[in-house]
């Protein structure tokens, strides 16, 4: 009898555990046979570096270049522990922009919470008011600091905020990186998963991505309208952080391309690192008070 | 073309050149923001990069002008053509001290251009309107100490208190230039103080804040006769120009002595479980000098002595603030930002009499409160509402017939002053674009409307155009400047 109910309590363990998705400092990836939903929630899980205790990346440039060729940067420093569901939070975040001059300082805090039903708690360091702001989150469609990526995208969009049809499996055909004109990932085995949105008359009707079967990271995304016409497409260059004995996958560099205006934004993601024993004071508004910009 | 003359009146030519002027200058600058569009790399910074000798040493700062000309009453002028060079810089010794300096000056060549200010003083001129008070060119200059659970900050600087925007409940740590009146953002027109400020933590999200400031400096008002001089000020101006009248004034302002030395205490608290996670709360103490002087009257005709004393004063408040991220019933007021702050100041003074005339000083105890809404809708638009009030309270009983005079306009003031604030902001072509409307309405009909739009040429030029309107009774906070609505250009080059 005492097994019969250990038995049934570690079935109702291990469905709880399923049920909330896959453990903080774990690496997952997916493999043939996996459902649609399986491998979308390791591509939330790789999405937010929830395999790692914290995360740094000193250098990000943000590339916007409109259909004429001209550019505007911005350069920024991003920072994320993971509290692995400690006080019901999933990761705080913090984004410090360094470039350019009239946005230097600008500095973002974020909680995210386990709870997808919960928005995150935002607070901004504004340079031009000298003073700290707790802000509303953004609408997910919303852009992100004016690129051609949704606010979704980038940081609040969870496994919930979608239903998932494996389409099937392919090599992909590639992907030509404008910024540097080089063709990448060609060949590469990939799941192919169309996204259904939740929410009812969303800026994009159904997503189909492509999911490297190696990183578990999603390398392609197309976006269709209403009509099923194609109006955007991101790509994001998954590769593998390899140092000492560790294995992580990580985005390096990013393409998301408004197919009809013809602009798009690169992200180029340099020197990161992961699990340097961050310290969690600096996600405090403290230390949002330091900038001098 | 009848209707045309009567409107530019005798001064039609005057005004159509001087809107051709301002014209010239906006082409000129679009023309030179839009020159430097092919260039994307930062001329300046890569040059100041280049020759900065010390790898430690971080350098940034613009060159702005500011140009806006008045649209009605006798203002169809000039009201500013402000050109201003800003300097800041960051040394880091290692990576527990820093040092940090922002230099600024600025040439205002309106007050030069412009006939009507050919009457005010050389003093009034140069060194009230024109040059940099004092030690104005020195913005900021502090050193920072850090470590994991303490941050000091010692020097000239600015700190902030409060969540409000744009208006001054617990933001009493320094006084304001008033001489443009609010139309700055608070960060450039506060005036840094020489102060010492510890931060210490007492659980990862608890701090407590330590100010010393033995500095002291009041509120910077424009003298009368220049754009937005105070009703208050003109009349005392206008008094002091009486020749049956002798009229001495003693400022008494505390010196700087360590008994003075002005006191700040703020313990600010974020919940980060529970149902209120991500709330935020401060409780606030603030013992200091006022910074606008309260008016003692003596009169023995025909000698006038005014004396003009910076009150000993205590602030004692809270604020909060906290985001709605899940919906109270359903997602019922997901997505809402709530604000707010309370200040209630002991020790102050006012004035009391009837409109322009100061009868006597009363102490006056004030009860001041916000509260703020924000809200991101859609595409990109966000709304932020304020309520504010103002709550005066004497002490003692003065006649009847008599009410308190409010400080700016020496005009009747109620004993519960109610404001209001509306921003409404967006943006277009990837931020680029960012277009934005402020409303502030004051009780008894009183307005200011300021839209505005900002446009990024490139990652240095920023160019700004608007205009701010004022409407209200001259005894009124900003129906004070009625005459004074003007449109405005400001292009920025940062570095």
């Amino acid at each position: 009898m005492k097994r019969m109910v250990l038995l049934f309590g570690m079935l109702f363990f291990a469905l709880g555990v399923f049920a909330q998705g896959l453990e903080y400092g774990e690496l997952y990836f997916p493999k043939d046979g996996m459902s649609a939903d399986a491998i979308m929630r390791i591509v939330y899980h790789n999405k937010y570096s929830l395999f790692a205790q914290d995360y740094k990346l000193p250098d990000c440039q943000i590339l916007y270049v409109d259909k004429s060729g001209f550019t505007r940067k911005k350069e920024a420093i991003r920072e994320r522990i993971v509290k692995a569901g400690e006080n019901g939070l999933s990761y705080k975040d913090l984004v410090v922009v360094t470039y350019p001059t009239q946005a230097k300082g600008l500095a973002i805090l974020t909680w995210t919470y386990e709870d997808s039903a919960k928005d995150q708690d935002t607070w901004l360091w504004i340079p031009s008011l000298k003073k700290i702001r707790k802000i509303s989150a953004s609408e997910g469609d919303d852009a992100f600091m004016g690129s051609d990526f949704t606010v979704e995208e980038v940081s609040t969009r969870g496994f919930e905020d979608e239903t998932y049809k494996l389409v099937g499996e392919e090599n992909f055909k590639g992907y030509t990186f404008e910024h540097t004109k080089e063709l990448k990932f060609e060949s590469k085995p990939c799941f192919v998963i169309e996204c259904t949105p939740v929410k009812p008359h969303w800026y994009y009707s159904k997503r189909k991505v492509w999911v490297d079967k190696e990183t578990g990271g999603n390398i392609f995304d197309e976006y269709y309208d209403k009509n099923g016409k194609v109006f955007k497409t991101r790509f994001i260059e998954w590769v593998w952080y390899e140092p000492d004995t560790k294995r992580y996958p990580i985005q390096l560099n990013l393409e998301c391309k408004d197919l009809r205006t013809g602009h798009r934004t690169v992200i180029l993601n340099k020197d990161m690192s992961y699990d340097t024993e961050l310290d969690e004071r600096r996600f405090t508004i403290r230390m949002l008070e330091r900038s001098k910009w | 073309m009848v209707e045309a003359v009567k409107f530019y009146g005798k001064t039609g030519g005057k005004w159509i050149m001087k809107l051709r002027i301002s014209m010239v200058i906006m082409a000129f600058l679009l023309f030179l923001a839009g020159t430097t569009m092919a260039f994307a790399d930062e001329i300046i910074g890569d040059f100041v990069d280049k020759i900065n000798p010390f790898e430690k040493l971080e350098l940034g700062g613009y060159f702005k002008n500011e140009t806006s000309l008045g649209l009605r009453g006798t203002s169809k002028e000039f009201m500013k053509i402000n050109n201003i060079f800003d300097v800041k810089a960051n040394y880091v010794f290692n990576d527990s001290v820093e040092f940090f300096t922002e230099l600024k000056t600025w040439y205002d060549a309106t007050y030069d251009v412009e006939g009507r200010f050919r009457d005010l003083s050389h003093k009034e001129k140069n060194i009230k309107l024109r040059m940099p008070i004092k030690t104005e060119w020195l913005r900021e200059c502090y050193f920072d100490v850090y470590t994991s659970k303490l941050d000091l900050r010692l020097g000239k600087q600015q700190v902030v208190w409060g969540t409000t925007d744009g208006v001054r409940i617990l933001d009493m740590i320094n006084p304001l230039d008033y001489r443009e009146w609010t139309l700055k953002p608070y960060s450039e027109s506060r005036i840094p103080l020489w102060m010492f400020k510890a931060e210490t933590e007492l659980t990862m999200n608890s701090h407590v804040q330590l100010l010393l400031i033995p500095d002291y400096e009041p509120n910077y008002y424009a003298p009368a006769g220049s754009p937005f001089a105070l009703r208050t000020v003109v009349i005392g101006a206008q008094a002091a120009a009486n020749p049956y009248v002798n009229i001495t004034t003693i400022n008494e302002a505390p010196e700087r002595k360590l008994e003075n030395t002005k006191i700040g205490l703020r313990w600010r608290n974020i919940l980060e479980s529970g149902p209120l996670s991500g709330l935020e709360y401060t409780l606030n103490y603030l013992h200091t000098y006022s910074f606008a002087s309260s008016a003692y009257k003596r009169v023995v005709f025909p000698q006038v002595t005014l004396t003009r004393r910076a009150e000993q004063i205590d602030v004692f408040g809270f604020s909060f603030a906290k985001s709605i991220t899940k919906g109270l019933i359903g997602n019922f007021g997901k997505g809402w930002t709530i604000r707010g702050e309370f200040a209630y100041t002991k020790g102050g003074a006012m004035n009391y009499g009837t409109d322009k005339t100061i009868e006597g000083t009363v102490d006056t105890d004030q009860y001041n409160y916000a509260l703020g809404f924000d809200k991101n809708l859609v595409d990109n638009w966000a709304i932020s509402f304020q309520f504010i009030q103002l709550i005066a309270d004497a002490k003692d009983k003065f006649s009847d017939g008599y009410t308190l005079l409010f400080g700016p306009t020496r005009g009747p003031l109620d004993k519960i002053e109610t404001m209001a604030t509306c921003k409404i902001s967006t943006s277009f072509m990837h931020e680029r674009v960012k277009p934005e409307l402020l409303i502030i309405y004051g009780d008894d009909n009183d307005w200011r409307i300021s839209p505005k739009v900002n446009f990024e040429v490139n990652d240095n030029w920023l160019l700004t155009a608007g205009l701010h309107i004022f409407e209200g009774k001259e005894t009124q906070l900003n129906g004070q400047f009625d005459d004074n609505d003007q449109v405005f250009l400001e292009a920025k080059y940062s570095w």
